[in-house]
């Protein structure tokens, strides 16, 4: 194995992230904090912010990657009421980004919703947090009164008689409440179903007014821009990926964790530097942007810049930032069954091809794992991910139908393997598998029930 | 809000030429082109589309990913593609995905051969499935409720049933569960699916999913026979087609007419056929005997007897015609009374309208039409609550105010089903005092004549500025306003003052209280006013023939397809006039008047009847005949020409086109207006020539002045107000599948006044005016007026037709004992319907 390269963070968002109490006001008030905001409220007009975000080339860091300053640009002028949320429901396996940053720097954030919110003139501000983040969503909620106890929030934010009002709420439960516009609908007591687009937010968005929503590192971000101009921010990062991004590694690798870096850098430095490496296995593949994104083999990716535009050539994305790293050990079967079973689950039903193509893949899959699955099957794998793509109502389908597709195209040997004999558990690293040879008769019987009774409700 | 003028666009779908209007949705302007795409969640009628079956997928240059026609609004130039191999390939998935999970069992399946599902898989799908695992097992079927079966595993999670639940009837029941492939619909807590609309999403249902239990199993598509006509239960007059099978009436399903009821039924129009072919429908005519009972007797036996009776009574007779009366009958019947018989007693309602006020009101310029609800900027309801009155009215109006921001005020006596949730503004007067609100309304809207003072001035003055700000409204009133004629009066003003009679879009809505109450006044089935509203010689009216049978002064009385003994005010007093005099009834079943007939006609059901009726709004409807008479009935429009024959007059009608031709000649706003031309659709006569320049006549009656100003009735106690229930009625009573919807008596009270009665929901009270008395229970209700009180009229037993007399009167309440539950009838405190709701649905077994 190559000794590990160099490889250092470059900490704009996480600059005190170890400074304890940092989430208290006064702590981050005494290391710089809440001085953006003064600039952006008693110095600049709200175009001036836009421009400033706009100018900065800060894409979306929730996993779509487009322009924030262009997103908040789209909303209306004139006086209505306007609304941003700010999206925190992280939920997708592989990234835990977020809940750091809310967890350990929530005043970072709440400034950010501040600045944005006079950016796109918008007054009623949301947190939409998932709903296990139990503690961060205390700590927002401390912060947010915090936050209002020293005039930042209010009917007059800094006595300038602009109205920003927060809400933290919490979700209950749901990934597909991470899609946007299902995340307004559940923040409107409605069933977390994703609308349909358009009309886009930014026109009819949260109880039909204009509504701008960003990611928790999106907005996390926006202080140090409105603070230090957009020319410093673009200094770091490359030319279409400007800035920094919190890069959440998890999975085979010796040090899993958060690490702000430039992006840019090389894979290779996130992984083998930072995150420590493998325990000297082979690196088999790796998801670059969270459990949505195709995977990537070693050889394809590890010495890619880590950027939105180099993640995209490859046919992979950068997503939310976050990568999980599969060693050799890793049998990509069980892999696509692990990802595919997540997103069935989480699958809202509203659009046809994501709720039964999620369903037909796990259980195709599971026969695949069992050693029941024939050649046809695999054939049907691949072409199911190719009919759910593009064709259903939000991007959830999809985000099963790349990886799973990704995986049947790029280790079709294993998956060959698998029809011949199944995919054995590995000292119960994947899960427990077994053959189908060696399942005994009752136990399938008894796997089969619970089937029924947790698909069909019927026991 | 008017309605939006749109431009038409040109676009090129599958290289054809199509022109739409700007903002129709891909899928409908393919059709204009006659491309079909398919779909399954998209219904127009529904709202918004919500693009979630993706089955309407198709290319559209310039657009690298496949879009949902549903969704996509027709732009100028759009180049569209519905049949490249990216298009068909993405419908054959979407078809393979819809049959994973869905069992198909069409054999046994109600749906198979009326399939939209069927259809697009044979149309669309790819032929054969690669699925081979287990599919989803679900129980089944389920009761949703008591009237509809649902079977979750052919359930394809289109939305649409919970789309109308939400978005349409509002009644917020239906949801989906759970998520992803494990969806199904249901309701909270598994209770059963009770709302006056619910029968609307079985055939919505693209799939076999929502069956109803008393369709299903009965025939097969290519058993059956369907027809249009109109369902004359109710004011709303919906265009209905009848399901027949071996020449009986097995399934009533909508049969869209936007200008009429937009597609929608309510469970009482729906399932209200059995009574059609049930065992208790009079299917000849009977002659009751000196003990009372009934005996057959034949036509001609029964027509010469019903004409000798008339006969001998002459000018002292007098004629009611009940809402299922066609302009037809009513014509022939009039004429009979006047010209046979020199009678001018005939009512076709217990309100008394002015025949003044009535031909003024009639003018077209000041009628608002259905659809005009629309696009209203604002609807005033009136002294009505269409849910009870003209259900589909309900639905209009709310999706007036959901769709295109409808401002909706109301002002009723009771709280109505609109106010609380649709609407802005809900003012409550007192029982019969609409005429102090009506007449402050007035005065606050600067019409000459009346002061903006008064009880309800505040009220008003609020209504009075929400009217004025909004230019277009349409206000929507009950015929019972009529019960003091200075309130219609005052009405009318209200629509000069606002300048209605001025503007297109605007103008005033009638809610009667039967279903053709237009058109037998249009035939002139009034006292003092003929055909066409003419002046006629005077006659007395639905009270003085009351009190003329009762004191002998009347001695002879038609009734067509009337019960007023159970429908009308002092219903005992009927009863007692009807049980002392010689009565004519046409009747489909022995109702409570018909109990007192001496000559009981078989009368034809609106599924057997030819002839036509006037909708509220002035559209003339035709019913057309869908299953043949059954053995023994004859036309009514014959057996009363029959009738006049025998009195003498030389009437000459072969069918009942001729009968129309010649109302149609006696009434100048109808013109020449022949069958053909009202067709399926119906035709507005104010929209046609002669009618839409039609001026009424000075006729005799007066002119709403010199009305007695209205006094509270005096004493102490509650004031009384009476209402309608939609199940209250005699539809319910004779169909086995809505007989655990009809209501027992319930005495509605306010907070307030249960407190001081320390009474409350459920307890059991006598309630009694007068010497008349009758038992309830305590409904205790929001947004009620304290000081009121309300009964339904209609019900099977404690009828509050008992102690109504049509005047707000005060009532005493008592608590009564709690009667022993041992389930022999127990009066009028049986609670059938509670026990329906209360009753959990069949478990689905262990969650």
């Amino acid at each position: 194995m190559a000794a590990a390269p160099t490889a250092k963070e470059t900490r704009i968002l996480f600059r005190n992230i170890d400074e304890p109490e940092l989430a208290s006001i006064r702590t981050y008030k005494e290391l710089g904090g809440y001085q953006s905001i003064r600039k952006a409220f008693l110095e600049m007009a709200p175009e001036e912010v836009l421009k400033e975000l706009e100018e900065s080339g800060l894409r979306g860091r929730g996993g779509a990657g487009f322009s924030m300053g262009k997103k908040a640009s789209f909303l209306p002028r004139g006086d209505m009421d306007k609304y941003l949320c700010c999206n925190a429901d992280e939920s997708e396996p592989g990234a835990f980004k977020d809940r750091e940053l809310m967890q350990k720097n929530p005043h970072q954030l709440i400034e950010g919703i501040i600045i944005a919110a006079r950016a796109a003139g918008a007054n009623r501000c949301f947190i939409f947090i998932r709903g296990e983040y139990d503690l961060q969503g205390d700590i927002l909620d401390q912060a947010v009164e915090e936050a209002y106890e020293a005039g930042f929030l209010g009917e007059s934010v800094l006595d300038t008689g602009e109205q920003v009002e927060l809400v933290v709420h919490r979700g209950a439960g749901a990934y597909i409440c991470g899609e946007e516009t299902a995340l307004l609908d559940s923040l409107e007591g409605k069933r977390g179903n994703p609308r349909l687009k358009p009309p886009f937010p930014a026109v009819q968005g949260l109880y039909g007014g204009p509504t701008l929503i960003n990611n928790v590192e999106t907005l996390s971000n926006v202080p140090h821009i409105v603070g230090s101009g957009a020319d410093w921010f673009k200094q770091f990062g490359t030319e279409q990926s400007p800035g920094t991004k919190v890069v959440s590694v998890s999975g085979d690798v010796r040090k899993p964790g958060n690490y702000e870096v430039e992006l840019g850098i090389p894979t290779r430095e996130l992984i083998e530097g930072l995150a420590g490496g493998t325990e000297e296995r082979a690196i088999k593949c790796f998801f670059p942007g969270g459990s949505s994104a195709p995977v990537l083999t070693a050889e394809e990716g590890l010495d890619l810049p880590y950027s939105f535009e180099a993640m995209q050539e490859a046919g992979s994305m950068l997503g939310s930032g976050s990568i999980i790293v599969c060693d050799e050990r890793t049998s990509i079967v069980q892999l696509a069954l692990r990802t595919a079973k997540f997103y069935h689950h989480e699958s809202c039903g509203k659009c046809t091809p994501c709720r039964e193509g999620t369903n037909w893949t796990v259980k195709m899959l599971e026969r695949m794992i069992r050693g029941e699955a024939t050649p046809i099957d695999l054939e049907t794998i691949a072409s199911v991910q190719k009919n759910i793509t593009g064709n259903c109502l939000c991007v959830l389908g999809d985000s099963m139908a790349a990886p799973v597709g990704s995986m049947v195209e790029k280790f079709r040997p294993e998956f060959e393997e698998a029809l011949e004999k199944g995919v054995p558990s590995l000292n119960g690293r994947n899960g427990g598998a077994r053959s189908g040879a060696a399942e005994s008769k009752g136990r399938r019987a008894r796997r089969e029930a619970e089937h029924l009774t947790d698909a069909g409700r019927s026991r | 809000m008017s309605q939006p003028i749109r431009n038409a666009v040109t676009l090129v779908v599958d290289g054809r030429e199509v022109v739409a209007p700007e903002g129709t949705m891909l899928v409908d302007a393919a059709k204009m082109g006659d491309i079909e795409i398919p779909v399954f969640c998209y219904e127009p009628k529904l709202g918004p589309p919500v693009g979630a079956c993706r089955m309407c997928l198709v290319e559209i240059e310039g657009i690298p990913k496949l879009q949902t026609a549903c969704s996509t609004p027709v732009r100028d130039g759009m180049v569209v593609y519905t049949q490249t191999d990216q298009v068909k390939e993405a419908q054959n998935a979407v078809v393979e995905f819809l049959l994973v999970n869905h069992p198909l069992d069409c054999p046994v399946c109600d749906k198979g051969g009326e399939c939209p599902l069927q259809d697009i898989a044979m149309g669309w799908g790819p032929g054969k499935s690669r699925f081979t695992d287990p599919k989803r097992h679900y129980q089944k079927p389920l009761e949703l409720s008591p009237l509809i079966a649902i079977d979750r595993e052919r359930c394809i999670l289109c939305y649409r049933c919970v789309r109308f639940s939400q978005e349409i009837s509002e009644d917020e029941q239906l949801v989906l569960h759970e998520r992803g492939d494990r969806s199904f619909v249901g309701t909270f807590d598994d209770r059963p699916y009770i709302a006056p609309f619910h029968g609307n999403v079985i055939e919505l249902c693209p799939v076999g999913a929502l069956t109803s239990y008393s369709y299903r199993f009965r025939a097969r598509p290519w058993d059956i026979e369907q027809a249009g006509s109109i369902c004359t239960l109710c004011p709303s007059q919906c265009n209905v087609a009848f399901t027949v099978r071996d020449e009986r009436v097995m399934r009533v399903l909508a049969r869209d007419n936007k200008a009429v009821d937009d597609g929608w039924l309510c469970d009482k129009g729906r399932f209200g056929y059995q009574m059609l072919s049930g065992s208790e429908r009079i299917t000849e005519p009977m002659v009751r005997a000196g003990d009372g009972s009934l005996s057959p007797v034949s036509w001609e036996e029964a027509i010469r007897m019903a004409a000798d009776g008339l006969r001998k009574a002459g000018p002292r007779a007098a004629a009611l015609a009940g809402g299922g009366t066609s302009n037809e009958e009513g014509f022939l019947a009039q004429g009979l009374m006047r010209d046979a018989l020199g009678s001018g007693n005939l009512d076709s309602s217990p309100n008394a309208p002015d025949p003044q006020l009535l031909s003024e009101l009639a003018r077209p310029e000041l009628a608002a039409k259905v659809s005009d609800l629309d696009y209203a900027g604002g609807i005033l309801v009136l002294g009505a609550d269409p849910l009870h009155e003209m259900p589909i009215l309900d639905l209009r109006i709310r999706k007036a105010v959901r769709r295109n921001g409808t401002r909706l005020l109301v002002a009723t006596e009771r709280p109505s089903a609109l106010d609380g949730g649709a609407a802005t503004d809900a003012v409550r007067y007192a029982p019969g005092e609409a005429i102090a609100f009506i007449e402050s309304l007035a005065g606050a809207l600067g019409a000459e004549g009346y002061e903006a003072s008064g009880r309800y001035a505040k009220d008003a003055a609020a209504i009075a500025d929400a009217l004025r700000a909004i230019p277009d409204s349409v206000i929507v009133w009950g015929e019972r306003l009529w019960r003091r004629p200075g309130a219609v009066k005052a009405l009318h003003d209200i629509a000069r003052a606002l300048q209605m009679h001025q503007r297109i879009g605007t103008g005033l809505l009638e809610v009667p209280e039967e279903s053709n109450a237009r058109g037998l006044r249009e035939a002139g089935f009034l006292p003092e006013t003929g055909p066409g509203y003419r002046t006629a010689a005077a006659g007395k009216g639905a009270v003085q023939i009351r009190d003329g049978l009762a004191s002998g002064d009347l001695s002879a009385l038609l009734l067509l397809g009337s019960d007023p003994v159970r429908n009308y005010p002092g219903g005992e007093t009927w009863r007692r006039a009807l049980a002392s005099t010689f009565v004519v009834a046409f009747a489909l079943t022995e109702d409570e008047s018909a109990k007192h007939a001496n000559i009981v006609f078989p009368a034809e059901s609106h599924a057997e009847k030819e002839g036509v009726v006037t909708h509220p709004d002035g559209r003339l409807q035709r019913l057309r005949r869908n299953v043949p008479l059954p053995s023994g009935v004859r036309p009514t429009w014959w057996a009363l020409a029959e009738i006049a024959e025998a009195l003498g007059t030389n009437v000459d009608y072969g069918t009942p086109e001729d009968v129309f031709a010649a109302l149609c000649a006696e009434v100048p706003f109808y013109g020449d207006t022949a069958y053909e031309e009202i067709g399926g659709r119906g035709l507005r006569w104010q929209e046609r020539d002669p009618g839409s320049s039609w001026v009424p006549q000075p006729t005799g009656g007066g002119d709403g002045t010199g009305v007695p100003a209205y006094a509270p009735p005096e004493g102490e106690g509650l004031v009384l107000g009476t209402y309608k229930d939609i199940w209250a009625a005699e539809a319910t009573r004779r169909n086995p599948s809505l007989r655990f919807l009809m209501p027992t008596q319930r005495l509605e009270l306010s907070a307030k006044d249960a407190k001081t009665l320390d009474l409350a929901n459920g307890d059991p009270v006598t309630v009694s005016a007068d010497g008349s008395r009758l038992e309830a229970r305590v409904s205790v209700r929001e947004r009620m007026r304290p000081g009121a009180a309300f009964l339904i009229e209609g019900t099977e037993t404690d009828n509050a037709n008992l102690i109504a007399t049509g005047e707000p009167r005060r009532i005493t309440v008592e608590r009564r004992p709690e009667p022993e539950t041992n389930g022999s009838a127990s009066g009028g405190g049986g609670n059938g319907r509670a026990r329906v709701v209360a009753t959990p649905m069949p478990a689905e077994g262990a969650r």
